[in-house]
């Protein structure tokens, strides 16, 4: 605890990575959501289902409420027909009809007058070939034929729709038709009731649903045939759709008509056609049962399930950043100390407080750190004392092959001291000569050592590394043109410069480049070439010498190792501390017999420079010291 | 006149009131109630825009009088004019006036009065005052101008600030146009006092209301529609017919028809069955006419014999490839006017013609009646022509030859289409007595008496 976690960066790129603890939170949130939302369509279908179903409930009660209601009124009509051809002015007319004169003057007013005291719309008396002998309805009818009335089949004892003209259009009725026989003389009742607004407005319908008749008067549509109970329809062209479906299959059809862009007004629409006695298409009841009630609900149930979504994401979010929170923080925690530690710091720790997973690999990480200090300090120490075998075995080394020449020249000035003092003096001047030479030899030896000790610390400029790679292959332009190495500079065009302090890599690469000639001592090719990629700059060098073994790969920048007779080890050691100075590398590729390949892999550092430095080039050489 | 006689004989046996024949000695004084169909807003004779001359005509017989009447013949008789003579031209004719005539205000009615009544209404004639009368000259020979002289129109009525006052026995008492009027009785009548004190008319009554009202002993005297007279007899009640002096029509609102537009309007002529409509509709009150004049009257009405042909009436439709739909016209208070044009459409469909009834203002085809007005036949054509707004043709004589070629004229502007002969009809009370024969069937009021019992 106490430690932040810092932000992760990705290792693939740089786009953020999703955490934890986020994912986490998407898991919770979407599976709430998802629950929600399941739980919301369960609801909406059921409630769509359950609604329909009362829609058809609703609607198959209202077609038998509209059955019923109209055989109640057939039977209404139907005795209201047979008491008028039972009353005696209809035999005293059928036998007035079935004289010779046929003199209907005296009956023409008389439907009218039947027609009111029965409360009937329609009545028509017409004699034994259907002639109208009076019409309430149309009483200027007298004289014509009446197509209805059945002069070759037996009378129906049941009502049916009927058109009736009217002098000024025609009207749907439901009618029926008696006969009156009075001796021989025939006369035919037909009586009806109009089917109009009244009668629709009769049929008691329950909240939400309506019925509206459709006349079928007309071969064309017209919504001034649609009757509701309060009237004309208003914006009847939207039933022509299903009007006229049910005139062109003459079946029973359901439509969702839309009154408006407005779901709320929408109407389901249950069509009944209405036929005649003779099977012609006379209307088309419409059952509308609105939407609106369901719409309604549905918005509701919808907006709630919104609500409690929100809510639910919310809290999900809430609780799930808590849980979250609780199961990544020690995730977090290891995550941040195992930063440390790969950043270098072995000696961190996470504190555990639970014994679980978590807990276990907490406890495992400060094991595992733990071990891995002990284990550096134990590898610290042994190589810090196989570097000081090292350092003292190269010391005897370097220091023994001086040092013998001096013993011998001081034993041999004791050796001429005694056996011939006459030539001890030409010998003193030789052995002094002798001796101050391999002094100033071990003076050498002294000074390349501290050299090595006070590397200095790069002093960063803007540097070009063609240009670099270029001045060095010009100090050894002379070497080439006279030896037999044949050197091939490859440099990437257009390379950004770099911030680097140029003596030091001018000195580096000069080293490369040096011990690349020396491993070609019998002639070879000398490839040297730069590259640009990703914010760092990389010089190769590459030769056709013996190449490396395995175990000299391993020994090669270790200071003061040598496969060269007259080296003294550092050449290499200095290349890597001057790279390793920039914060780059430089890394060998190598196989016996197949040469060997140096690169040096430096960023370009840039947010080193001083400002006024970052742009162009500042190299310039400062001078060239051999590896 | 011989016909004329003979037709009158009927009208007079047709008189049904069997209270009024005799037996019983006339009083004076009561209120006669009457109801009418008509909704008169204007009393003046002189009104050609009347929507109903039959009960403008009736009214302005108790108003007013002319200085020729018509006895029940139907021949000219003194009124008030007590003489008349014309040169040999009959081209200047001078009346003269009985003395001491008072109209309603008590004022003397002078020579002038009477010429600027008459100057009024007949604009081409030449009218002069004299001391103690009037002579009338007019641009050509006028035989009939006595009969012209006894048309209601020509009524003496001096018009005082929007007054009228006439000479007739009673005198206007209260008036609601459209509504009600009150006559009262003259004492200073020159023909003597009537014996009625009162006439209360309601007007705009429908024939329904009148017939309740008269069961229900609320009126005296009511309008009969054609078609009624006869169930209304059978029923017990009074009725009163005159002879067919009406003539129900068609009339059609445009006039030069192009050659189609006559096939199609003689087709319509030929499609109806008048029969019918006479015998069932107006249940025999009514006779088929071809002609504007009843044959009654003019002796030559048999020459435009109606017919019913179908076939030819459709083949004339198939000739015209012009569409034409008509709307019918019709009195919308008279139930059988209704049921007369809804026939009449009927029929023409039948013919393949497109005619629907109906009520607007100015329809294609009106279905009318007609007062004709005068037992003269050039004066009547004359009339029936200025009612319906029709060109009248120019008169070349007084022949019945002239008076022939005159309404063939009129019938070929196929402006109208003659339908019927109807009756005019009214049904009255028991104690409503002294009816007059009237030669064009008028109430007759001024000599009517009330009984001292109501039915």
């Amino acid at each position: 605890m106490g430690r932040r976690p810092r932000p992760c960066r990705c290792v693939a790129g740089d786009e953020p990575a999703v955490t934890l603890r986020r994912k986490l939170l998407l898991a919770f949130s979407a599976t709430v959501f998802l629950c929600v939302l399941t739980v919301t369509w369960i609801v909406l279908t059921t409630t769509r289902r359950a609604f329909e179903r009362l829609n058809e409930q609703q609607t198959e009660a209202l077609i038998a409420q509209f059955r019923r209601e109209f055989k109640r009124r057939g039977d209404e009509v139907m005795n209201k027909v047979t008491n008028i051809a039972r009353n005696d002015s209809s035999a005293r007319m059928a036998a007035a009809a079935s004289t010779s004169s046929r003199d209907y003057a005296q009956f023409v007013g008389d439907a009218k007058d039947i027609a009111d005291t029965q409360q009937l719309d329609f009545l028509e008396f017409a004699d034994a070939d259907g002639t109208i002998i009076s019409s309430a309805q149309w009483p200027a009818k007298f004289g014509y034929k009446e197509n209805d009335v059945p002069t070759t089949g037996p009378e129906t004892n049941q009502s049916f729709l009927r058109r009736e003209g009217l002098p000024d259009g025609s009207a749907l009725s439901l009618s029926a038709i008696r006969r009156v026989e009075a001796g021989s003389a025939v006369l035919y009742v037909i009586g009806g009731r109009r089917i109009d607004r009244s009668f629709i407005a009769s049929l008691e319908v329950p909240a939400g649903v309506r019925t509206i008749l459709y006349q079928n008067l007309t071969p064309e549509f017209s919504r001034e045939l649609l009757i509701d109970s309060s009237g004309e329809v208003a914006r009847g062209e939207a039933l022509e759709g299903v009007v006229r479906h049910v005139q062109i299959d003459r079946q029973e059809i359901t439509q969702r008509v839309h009154w408006s862009s407005d779901s709320v007004d929408d109407e389901d629409i249950y069509a009944i056609p209405l036929s005649g006695h003779r099977g012609e298409l006379l209307a088309v009841l419409l059952i509308g049962n609105s939407r609106r009630p369901y719409v309604e609900f549905s918005q509701r149930i919808q907006l709630a399930a919104m609500i409690v979504a929100g809510s639910g994401i919310l809290l999900a979010i809430l609780f799930s950043s808590w849980v979250a929170a609780r199961v990544t923080q020690p995730v977090e925690q290891l995550a941040a100390a195992a930063r440390e530690v790969a950043e270098g710091n072995l000696n961190t720790q996470v504190e555990v407080h639970s014994a679980d997973e978590i807990g276990e690999l907490a406890d495992t990480f400060n094991r595992m750190t733990r071990e891995i200090l002990e284990k550096r300090e134990l590898l610290v120490q042994s190589e810090r004392v196989a570097a000081w075998r090292d350092v003292a075995r190269r010391l005897a080394h370097e220091l023994k092959n001086p040092l013998f020449p001096l013993q011998l020249t001081v034993e041999n000035l004791v050796r001429a001291r005694e056996l011939s003092p006459e030539e001890f003096d030409e010998v003193f001047r030789e052995s002094a000569s002798t001796l101050l030479a391999e002094i100033a030899n071990l003076k050498a030896i002294v000074s390349r050592f501290s050299e090595f000790s006070k590397m200095p610390k790069p002093q960063y400029q803007s540097v070009d590394i063609n240009e670099l790679v270029e001045n060095v292959m010009r100090l050894f332009q002379a070497q080439f043109a006279a030896g037999s190495i044949e050197c091939r500079v490859e440099l990437t065009a257009n390379v950004h410069t770099i911030a680097a302090d140029p003596d030091m890599l001018h000195r580096a690469v000069s080293n490369l480049v040096l011990n690349a000639i020396d491993a070609m001592p019998t002639g070879g090719t000398l490839r040297v070439s730069t590259r640009q990629d990703r914010g760092r700059a990389m010089i190769t060098i590459s030769d056709t010498g013996q190449g490396l073994t395995s175990q000299e790969r391993l020994q090669l920048f270790t200071p003061y190792y040598t496969t060269k007779k007259h080296g003294t080890g550092l050449g290499l050691a200095i290349v890597q501390s001057v790279v390793s100075d920039h914060g780059g590398k430089v890394t060998v590729q190598s196989e016996p017999g197949q040469g060997a390949t140096f690169i040096i892999d430096v960023p370009d550092g840039l947010e080193k420079l001083p400002r006024e430095n970052a742009s162009g080039s500042n190299y310039s050489m400062r001078g060239e010291s051999g590896a | 006149m011989r016909r004329f006689v003979s037709a009158l004989v009927v009208f007079s046996s047709l008189i049904q009131v069997a209270p009024c024949l005799g037996g019983t000695r006339p009083r004076y004084g009561g209120t006669l109630r009457v109801n009418m169909q008509a909704a008169l807003v204007s009393l003046d004779p002189a009104d050609a825009n009347s929507a109903d001359p039959v009960a403008l005509d009736e009214i302005s017989h108790l108003l007013f009088d002319t200085l020729v009447r018509l006895d029940g013949r139907g021949n000219p008789a003194p009124g008030l004019a007590s003489t008349w003579r014309s040169d040999s031209g009959y081209q200047r004719w001078s009346f003269t006036l009985r003395n001491n005539v008072r109209l309603s205000d008590g004022t003397i009615l002078t020579p002038q009065i009477a010429t600027a009544s008459l100057r009024s209404v007949n604009p081409d004639w030449r009218l002069v005052a004299s001391d103690d009368g009037i002579t009338i000259e007019v641009s050509s020979a006028c035989p009939q101008l006595p009969m012209q002289i006894a048309l209601t129109r020509n009524s003496i009525v001096q018009r005082d600030s929007g007054r009228l006052l006439g000479s007739g026995p009673f005198t206007l008492s209260s008036w609601q146009p459209g509504k009600h009027l009150i006559l009262k009785a003259r004492e200073d009548y020159w023909k003597g006092r009537p014996f009625l004190d009162e006439i209360d008319v309601d007007l705009n009554r429908n024939l329904r209301e009148q017939t309740i009202s008269l069961d229900l002993g609320k009126v005296d005297l009511i309008d009969l529609a054609p078609g009624q007279s006869q169930r209304t007899t059978s029923e017990g009640r009074a009725t009163v017919s005159s002879w067919t002096n009406q003539l129900l029509c068609l009339v059609f609102r445009n006039g030069n028809p192009s050659e189609d537009e006559q096939k199609l309007r003689e087709a319509l002529a030929l499609s109806v069955d008048r029969k019918a409509l006479a015998s069932v509709i107006l249940q025999g009150d009514g006779t088929p006419a071809g002609s504007i004049l009843p044959n009654w009257q003019s002796g030559y009405a048999f020459l435009f014999a109606p017919s019913y042909d179908l076939r030819r009436a459709r083949e004339l439709r198939d000739e015209v490839h012009l569409v034409t739909a008509w709307s019918l016209g019709y009195n919308g208070t008279d139930p059988s006017s209704r049921l007369l044009a809804e026939r009449i459409a009927l029929n023409a469909q039948d013919a393949g013609l497109r005619l629907q009834t109906s009520m607007t203002p100015n329809p294609d085809i009106r279905l009318e009646r007609i007062l004709i007005t005068s037992p003269d036949t050039h004066v009547a054509l004359d009339d029936v022509a200025r009612q319906l707004g029709l060109p009248m043709p120019k008169l070349t004589g007084a022949s019945t030859e002239d008076a022939y070629q005159m309404e063939k004229a009129l019938l070929e502007s196929r402006r109208i289409i003659p339908l019927l002969h109807v009756p005019a009809n009214h049904a009255l009370a028991g104690n409503v007595h002294g009816w007059s024969s009237q030669w064009d069937g008028g109430l007759g009021l001024a000599d009517v008496w009330l009984g001292t019992s109501r039915p």
